[in-house]
């Protein structure tokens, strides 16, 4: 196998960022595999960008827009 | 328009930018000469002014090192401070070129963690380079973070600049972290907003003229003063890119709303201040390179920074916003601050809510020379940040000093970094709460969610800004008590008066126990600190003093007239005084808790009212 790389853009580890890590994942293009050199995550690109959206979960209120900021 | 709302746009030509030599250059050996990379650079740079200048807004351009290097870069500098008024500035950030690795032999990069010796001379260098290219010395620099050694070094020999980009708010041991524990801006502490640092110590506001730096320091971007306390600040800023970083965008849309409530949210802090607020947009070329930036397409990246510019541009056309350059700012500053009518004291005040993650949490940071606070609402009103800021601790960073890379401004209370009040089974945590008993049980007030609202009054002839805590209830076995909180921070006094309100407890009979305390230690990393040295007392007619050996040992008086501890290695003294006669006590922690307490408990009766106060001091 030869050298892992960036694919075609440089996607983070999304179990990493989920822990406040941003670790870049390398590519096997002979796969299609992502893989993180920290953690165990090995996802194609679709699982990885599933995995992002997991990470949204945690912004509830990500698609708001407030007017209000106080609790007058 | 009485009240204003004011943004400085910065950009700065950067040859080699930051993480573009290491991202798009993956794969490939080394070449801080890179023509395309410099070419990349350079029409970034011209994009982000153009998006700028479209929008109606006034840039300042911090040129680097390496651009002075570049005739174009100055030649586009000289034509948009004709054209548009722009600033030409100087920054400290971008020294690495060709040019720099060969004089300095060295890949640092970061001005504040070079050796005295050598800051000088980069600072000679560029400042010379500057006035050869432009035939003026700048009104404004920065850098992520400049040391005070530094500040004061660049107005003794270059007194024309007058304001400097200081410190980036809460980028530590959390960015640290983010980064895979390599990217060393270890200073957190700061203010996150502008302010007039010490001769002493960057973090610390000047109290009066003999401490004044001669500078106004702004900070690196305007972050969210509750997503950044918790976790990556690079992921929440009013840097359109740092927003798209956090993932916090729709991957359909790519619509983010969260970056126009966090300018929003800026804008509301007028009404806490005076009428003033500020906003800082500061992107570094690197973000936006055309081979993308981790996630996002070069297209999206071009879209979040245009349309952060046309955010700030329809705000302007709509009288909402006020475009300046740093220079300009800085006189706008230390006249509205009343520092030129000799003022040091005025404070700044930011009540935060959550904007990002759909709780209802409020905080409230407060920051003038004496100190910095964080209030949390979510808590009762614990004060669960304290930077005591009177002590103006000199603490030189850089090669050859104690702190080679650590520029965070030491806490006393740091709620993530030393547990707050939850602990894992044992031990205790930094923060400034109460408790109520009665028969047996016990609650803490950090247990009890509520809002504040927020007041401006003159008492005894002082000016105050008020928290009034919504009312709470506090529910024991047969007894319940309504309870409300107020916190008062008198201007120029270096102390926190925390004020409970007993509105009602249902049985006039029962025997309520108040119990005041801080748990407190030092340090500026999740890492505990040596904790010997400290002296704590019960001080009054009769004082008690306990000198710290982590023997779990307490004493008590009552009626004592203070609480304290002197904490040698901060130089500082923090006190709890209480308004009424009440029992005082003091605690040391032990090796596996290693923290001092400091509290006051009292009997209460329903419709008292019982205050203590926090104060702060320089020991040394």
């Amino acid at each position: 196998m030869a050298q892992l790389g960036k694919g075609k853009l440089n996607y983070r580890c999304p179990s990493c960022f989920m822990r406040d890590l941003d670790i870049d994942m390398f590519y096997n293009k002979d796969t299609g595999i992502y893989s993180c050199i920290r953690c165990q995550f090995r996802g194609t690109e679709e699982q990885v960008l599933a995995g992002n959206e997991d990470v949204r979960k945690k912004y509830g209120a990500m698609y708001k827009r407030f007017d209000k900021f106080d609790f007058d | 328009m009485a009240d204003k709302f004011i943004v400085n746009i910065i950009h700065r030509p950067e040859m080699v930018p930051e993480y573009s030599a290491t991202v798009t250059g993956q794969g490939k050996e080394e070449d801080i000469g890179d023509k395309a990379l410099i070419t990349e650079s350079l029409d970034i740079f011209k994009t982000q002014q153009r998006l700028a200048h479209e929008n109606g807004l006034k840039c300042t351009i911090q040129m680097t090192y390496a651009a002075l290097f570049n005739d174009e870069a100055v030649e586009i500098a000289k034509h948009d401070h004709e054209v548009y008024g722009d600033e030409i500035a100087l920054s400290l950030l971008g020294l690495p070129c060709e040019e720099f690795r060969e004089k300095y032999k060295t890949k640092d990069f970061c001005i504040w963690m070079f050796s005295m010796e050598d800051k000088k001379a980069i600072v000679n260098d560029v400042f010379e380079k500057f006035y050869d290219r432009f035939g003026f010395y700048p009104e404004s620099t920065g850098s992520y973070y400049m040391d005070a050694d530094l500040t004061n070094y660049i107005k003794e020999k270059y007194p024309s600049v007058k304001c400097a980009v200081a410190t980036c708010w809460e980028e530590g041991p959390k960015a640290y972290h983010t980064c895979n524990n390599s990217w060393y801006t270890l200073f957190d502490g700061g203010p996150w907003a502008p302010w007039i640092p010490s001769k002493q110590n960057t973090h610390a506001p000047a109290a009066n003229k003999e401490e004044d730096s001669g500078i106004v320091a702004i900070p690196h971007l305007s972050r969210d003063l509750l997503a950044c306390y918790d976790g990556n600040g690079s992921n929440f800023g009013t840097h359109p890119q740092n927003v798209l970083r956090g993932m916090i965008y729709d991957t359909k849309t790519w619509e983010y709303p969260y970056l126009y409530n966090l300018i929003d949210q800026y804008r509301d802090l007028e009404k806490y201040n005076n009428g003033y607020a500020y906003n800082m947009m500061f992107v570094g070329p690197g973000w936006m390179n055309k081979m993308g930036r981790w996630e996002q397409p070069y297209e999206l990246l071009l879209k979040s920074y245009t349309d952060g510019c046309a955010y700030y541009g329809k705000l302007k056309k709509e009288g909402k916003l006020v475009d300046m350059t740093m220079s300009e700012f800085a006189d706008y500053y230390r006249e509205k601050k009343g520092v030129n009518a000799g003022n040091y004291n005025e404070p700044e005040c930011a009540p935060w809510r959550d904007i990002l993650y759909g709780s209802d949490k409020q905080v409230f940071w407060y920051c003038d020379p004496y100190m910095r606070a964080c209030v949390n609402m979510d808590q009762g009103g614990a004060i669960v940040d304290l930077r005591p800021y009177v002590a103006k601790l000199e603490w030189p960073v850089g090669i050859g000093t104690k702190h080679v890379q650590d520029a965070s401004y030491p806490f006393l209370i740091q709620e993530k970094y030393r547990a707050g009040y939850f602990t894992h089974y044992a031990g205790a945590g930094t923060v400034r709460s109460a408790k109520l008993s009665y028969n047996g049980e016990e609650v803490d007030l950090c247990l009890c969610p509520t809002h504040s609202h927020f007041s401006e009054e003159v008492i005894d002839g002082k000016k105050n800004r008020i928290l009034t805590l919504d009312p709470v209830e506090i529910q024991f076995n047969g007894v319940t008590v309504k309870l409300q909180t107020k916190e008062y921070f008198e201007e120029g006094a270096s102390n926190i008066k925390i004020e409970r309100n007993i509105l009602d407890i249902s049985d006039p009979n029962a025997e309520v126990y108040l119990d005041e305390y801080i748990t407190a230690c030092y340090g500026t990393t999740e890492y505990p600190e040596d904790m010997t040295g400290i002296t704590l007392t019960c001080e009054g007619a009769n004082p008690q003093t306990i000198d710290y050996e982590y023997k779990c040992r307490d004493a008590k008086l009552l009626g004592a007239t203070a609480v304290s501890a002197v904490v040698p290695a901060i130089q500082t003294k923090v006190s709890l005084t209480p308004s009424a006669e009440a029992e005082g006590y003091i605690e040391e922690g032990y090796a596996f808790s290693p923290m001092f307490k400091l509290g006051y408990k009292k009997k209460i009766e329903s419709k008292e009212v019982f205050a203590t106060w926090l104060n702060l001091e320089k020991a040394n």
